[in-house]
């Protein structure tokens, strides 16, 4: 097909048949995840039991969550500047004849009336059969979040000078995350200044981003010159000289996985934990709005690292944030180490990573606790635990433990998968994984429902998980052997794997032990232990050096 | 010692280099007894291979006009030739050829050569002598 | 300092029949070539030849899909660390981390191999005249391209490959990084394998030649041989000729009337036999340069 009979001749329209162009194939799968969510609502409306209706309505919700969300991506017209390892405008397009307010316009509109109207049409038509919404509240939602796809635009174009990128980014989703919830906010504060606040932020957008774009345009990258002398006598001086070599080529790889990538997880966390939420529990106690729990505190301050972990662990086989995960970097595929040497360095910086977010969490639920006036992680309001006071005298250091576990458990679990670089795998494993977890939560569900499945199940536990395990320890010996018969890994990195593996499921299995005596079930123990070394990774960390071996050697 | 090397040339470079150092030590650039650069300097100065310069050294000991000593670097030989007068006039047959092979190409007779080679022994001579 | 024989000199590299296929396309096709220690092999072809695909193959970047590829007799594929750990490469992309400083670079090259030698690599960095302090992004192509050289030759690998090491540059770098090759030329043992366009470079440095066309080997030799093998020469024929005439063993023809230059695969006597079975004289010979040869075994118009 003739690409200017469809692009109509206009520099808008080939702007527009660039977008398309270029994301054909994830607006096909965006496409598909709404029709399902749809699906998914229509099964829940004729004749699904209320239990699985709610499932089916938290799938719907999730389809349409993650299928907005890359619409969001793919609209806000974004490529990577290989120059400059940063996302940006086009730089092309900056050197096409068409004017800066065309440049801008066009994705602008063109993006936010898409997403606009997509997030109209599922709260018309599928929403209402989800929870009751009323309209007025809609609009806002809607409104809002037509500003922060343009903020989020604007940013990303403007300023490529800007250091503390990702900072301010955040700053601007929180600042767009208050004001959504300002309607919530008792009347008298808020609802003449609403609207207000919301059209300020509108109208303010498409003039950063236009300014922004014309800075570019003039080749001023660089920013204001005052503000870069300002920025260079601010900055201190360099130490030259003073670094001491590495110790070894695992050092030299750790530390190049925690320059990468190592600080994101604790760095978002911290500005969440220690940032974000004491915030917003400032503003309810100034907006007069009761106090969470501590329950409630609790809930989400152990929730949400775990949530994270998860959410992180996807990119961890990543060897740059900014690189595709497909493609190993040159200067990493010709150093002499082992793929396995590769694998032990960033479990190893996971794990530190992982320390070090639980760290920040015992920082900030002391500091949500006093801001909420329940006293100090150590007073009575404090010591809510699940399982009571007595638990936390005697589980409190073994329970950081656990959580630091499955965190790092999180983060390394799918990194075999992003290892391999190739795309059909990486694009698949989610689904993958999502299908695993549907699976185990209907199976629940049905051994809640029906009493025989739940007893045959019950008889017949111990014995499955056996056989898992047994499966699991054949195949990762297996993946050694062949590992160390092609120089993938190392005797000493399948000690460390293999000896960490042993140590984390005793320790599990331990404490699980502790927790049944306390609970007094000393029947669950077998399966707790079972699962707990059946959860720990072993079989995927043995596959992780030969997917990489996979993705070196094409 | 100034060399010059020209790829384009249809030579092999360590053959440039062998007729240049052979033509500076006829001319008197080089006496006896001065050095020359070792393999290495030299290699890094005209920027190529040091086998290269390595192998027109060997050819200019073969043709004694260079003598080589381990530790020492290379020296330029004494003017007295050990080679016989047999094997010089052979070393020289190959040049003629090719130089008569040009002047038959290009329709020059001998006698022109002749005069040609005289001239261009006279302009070869030291400056003290003329 | 000795000239390699191959039967004494053991292979750094041993490359046999080896192929591969990118889909439909193939990019080389029954390659073969044995580099001895202390050798300099030049890899000239046009775009798209494989002169990256096998240099690929040589590091384990690619798995052979048909023949052997031995680097010092290992399988770079089975054993990367035996390999990598002696061998420095330069690859045509820089391939460079630009979030790292020079020194942050430098130190963490340097973990990998045991055989760094630091007064080296500081007096390389002097002269290659690089800040440590400046981060790899905001270094100009030439300084890219020299770090990546530091970085391969500071732990004075046995093995160097280059890939395109002076493409992009100007005459200056180019100088720098040719005289650093060859002072690693000059130390006993180091072989080096490096593909070029400049053709100039390669016949200056380069021992041994091979020529890649469309995945295939067409010329392998020593530099001065396979120049021997070619002749460039003027034909003179009897009447002015309407179109190029056609002469076996010819690569390349042009010209005009009755003079027509040709680059002629073979010895002065072949191309005599030629000539005179076509009614032509040679009025004019000479040996051409690598160029020449190149372009015209491309398919391009003898010069």
């Amino acid at each position: 097909m003739n690409s200017r009979r469809l692009a109509g001749g206009t520099p808008t329209g080939a702007m527009i048949w660039e977008i398309w162009g270029r994301h054909k194939v994830d607006f096909l799968w965006q496409g598909v995840a709404l029709a399902a969510s749809a699906c998914f609502v229509y099964w829940k409306m004729h004749g699904a039991s209320k239990n699985f209706g709610e499932l089916l309505g938290l799938a719907s919700f999730c389809c349409f969550l993650v299928a907005y969300l890359h619409l969001l991506v793919c609209f806000s017209y974004l490529e990577f500047d290989a120059r400059r390892v940063q996302p940006g405008f086009p730089g092309r397009l900056l050197l096409k004849p068409v004017s800066t307010a065309r440049l801008v316009l066009v994705p602008m509109l063109f993006g936010g009336a898409v997403v606009v109207t997509v997030f109209a049409l599922w709260t018309g038509l599928v929403l209402p059969h989800l929870s009751a919404l009323n309209v007025a509240s809609l609009l806002w939602i809607s409104t809002v979040l037509l500003s922060l796809f343009w903020w989020l635009q604007a940013l990303e174009w403007s300023l490529p000078w800007l250091k503390a990128r990702s900072v301010i980014l955040l700053l601007v989703v929180v600042i767009h995350l208050l004001v959504l919830v300002l309607p919530q906010l008792p009347a008298d504060i808020s609802s003449a200044w609403q609207w207000g606040i919301l059209t300020a932020l509108l109208a303010s957008a498409v003039p950063t981003a236009w300014m922004g774009l014309t800075l570019m345009r003039q080749g001023r990258w660089e920013g204001p010159a005052r503000l870069a002398l300002l920025g260079s006598r601010l900055r201190p001086a360099r130490v030259r000289g003073g670094c001491p070599p590495f110790g070894s080529a695992f050092g030299a790889q750790f530390w190049l996985e925690w320059r990468r990538q190592g600080w994101v997880l604790p760095g978002v966390w911290a500005v969440l934990a220690l940032l974000v939420v004491p915030l917003q529990l400032v503003g309810f106690k100034w907006g007069g709005v009761d106090d969470p729990s501590p329950a409630a505190i609790w809930g989400l301050m152990l929730g949400l690292p775990l949530v994270l972990s998860v959410v992180w662990g996807h990119a961890l086989a990543k060897f740059d944030l900014f690189q595709p995960m497909n493609e190993l970097p040159g200067y990493i595929a010709v150093r002499p180490l082992t793929n396995g040497g590769f694998v032990v360095a960033k479990l190893a910086m996971a794990l530190v990573a992982s320390v070090f977010t639980w760290l920040v969490t015992a920082v900030a639920v002391g500091l949500c606790l006093a801001l909420v006036g329940a006293g100090t992680l150590f007073s009575p309001a404090g010591l809510v635990t699940p399982l009571g006071p007595v638990a936390y005298l005697t589980g409190c250091a073994p329970m950081a433990l656990l959580l630091v576990l499955w965190t790092w458990k999180n983060l390394v679990a799918g990194m075999g998968a992003g290892l391999t670089g190739r795309p059909w795998i990486i694009k698949l494993f989610p689904v993958w994984r999502l299908t695993v977890v549907f699976g185990l939560g209907a199976l629940v569900i049905a051994a809640r429902t029906y009493v025989n499945f739940q007893a045959a199940l019950v008889g017949w536990l111990t014995v499955i998980l056996s056989v898992c395990l047994a499966a699991k320890l054949v195949v990762a010996l297996a993946a050694f052997a062949w590992g160390l018969r092609r120089h993938a890994i190392t005797a000493r990195a399948i000690g460390w794997i293999a000896g960490g593996w042993l140590i984390g499921g005793l320790f599990v299995a331990a404490y699980a032990d502790r927790v049944c005596h306390m609970i007094q079930r000393p029947d669950l123990w077998l399966w707790l232990a079972l699962g707990g070394f059946l959860i720990l990774p072993l079989a995927d960390l043995a596959l992780a050096p030969l997917a990489l071996a996979w993705n070196r050697h094409r | 010692m100034q060399l010059r090397i020209s790829v384009q040339d249809g030579a092999p470079i360590y053959q440039q280099i062998v007729e240049q150092v052979k033509y500076l030590v006829a001319a008197g650039r080089l006496k006896p007894g001065d050095d020359v650069p070792p393999i290495r300097a030299l290699a890094e100065q005209l920027r190529i291979n040091p086998n290269t310069v390595a192998r027109a050294y060997l050819e200019l000991e073969r043709a004694g006009i260079v003598s080589m000593r381990q530790g020492f670097g290379t020296t330029v030989a004494q003017v007295k030739a050990p080679l016989p007068r047999r094997e010089k006039l052979r070393l020289l047959a190959e040049p003629a050829e090719v130089l008569l092979t040009n002047a038959h190409h290009l329709n020059v007779s001998l006698e022109d050569v002749i005069t040609l080679l005289r001239e261009r022994d006279a302009a070869m001579q030291p400056e003290s002598t003329q | 300092m000795k000239f390699p024989s191959p039967s004494s000199a053991e292979a750094v590299i041993a490359v046999s029949g080896l192929s591969r296929q990118f889909g439909a396309k193939r990019a080389l096709n029954d390659v073969s070539l044995f580099v001895s220690r202390g050798s300099v092999l030049g890899l000239v072809g046009e775009n798209g030849a494989g002169k990256t695909t096998l240099i690929k193959h040589l590091l384990g970047s690619l798995r052979a899909q048909a023949g052997s590829v031995r680097v010092f007799g290992l399988d770079p594929v089975r054993d990367p660390v035996g390999v990598l750990g002696r061998v420095g490469y330069l690859s045509e992309r820089r391939d460079l981390p630009g979030w790292m400083r020079v020194d942050e670079f430098m130190r963490y090259t340097q973990a990998f191999y045991p055989g760094w030698d630091p007064p080296y690599a500081a007096q390389l960095l002097a002269q290659f005249q690089l800040d440590p302090a400046q981060k790899i992004k905001t270094l100009s192509q030439g300084q890219q391209a020299k770090i990546g050289l530091l970085t391969a030759l500071a732990y004075r690998p046995e093995l160097l490959i280059l890939d395109e090491p002076s493409s992009g540059l100007d005459p200056v770098v180019r100088r720098d990084i040719l005289e650093a090759i060859i002072r690693l030329v000059a130390e006993e043992g180091r072989t080096v394998l490096f593909s070029s366009h400049l053709l100039d470079e390669v016949e200056r440095v380069a021992d041994h030649v091979i020529m890649l066309q469309q995945g295939r080997v067409v010329l392998n030799g020593r530099t001065e041989e396979v120049r021997g093998e070619h002749i460039s020469a003027v034909l003179a024929f009897a009447e002015p000729q309407a179109q190029a005439p056609v002469l076996a063993g010819a690569h390349a023809i042009s010209g005009f009337g009755s003079e027509w230059r040709v680059l002629f695969g073979g010895s002065h006597g072949e191309l005599g036999a030629a000539a005179a079975s076509m009614g032509a004289r040679v009025v004019e010979e000479r040996t051409p340069t690598l160029d020449e040869i190149l372009v015209a075994r491309a398919g391009g118009k003898g010069s």
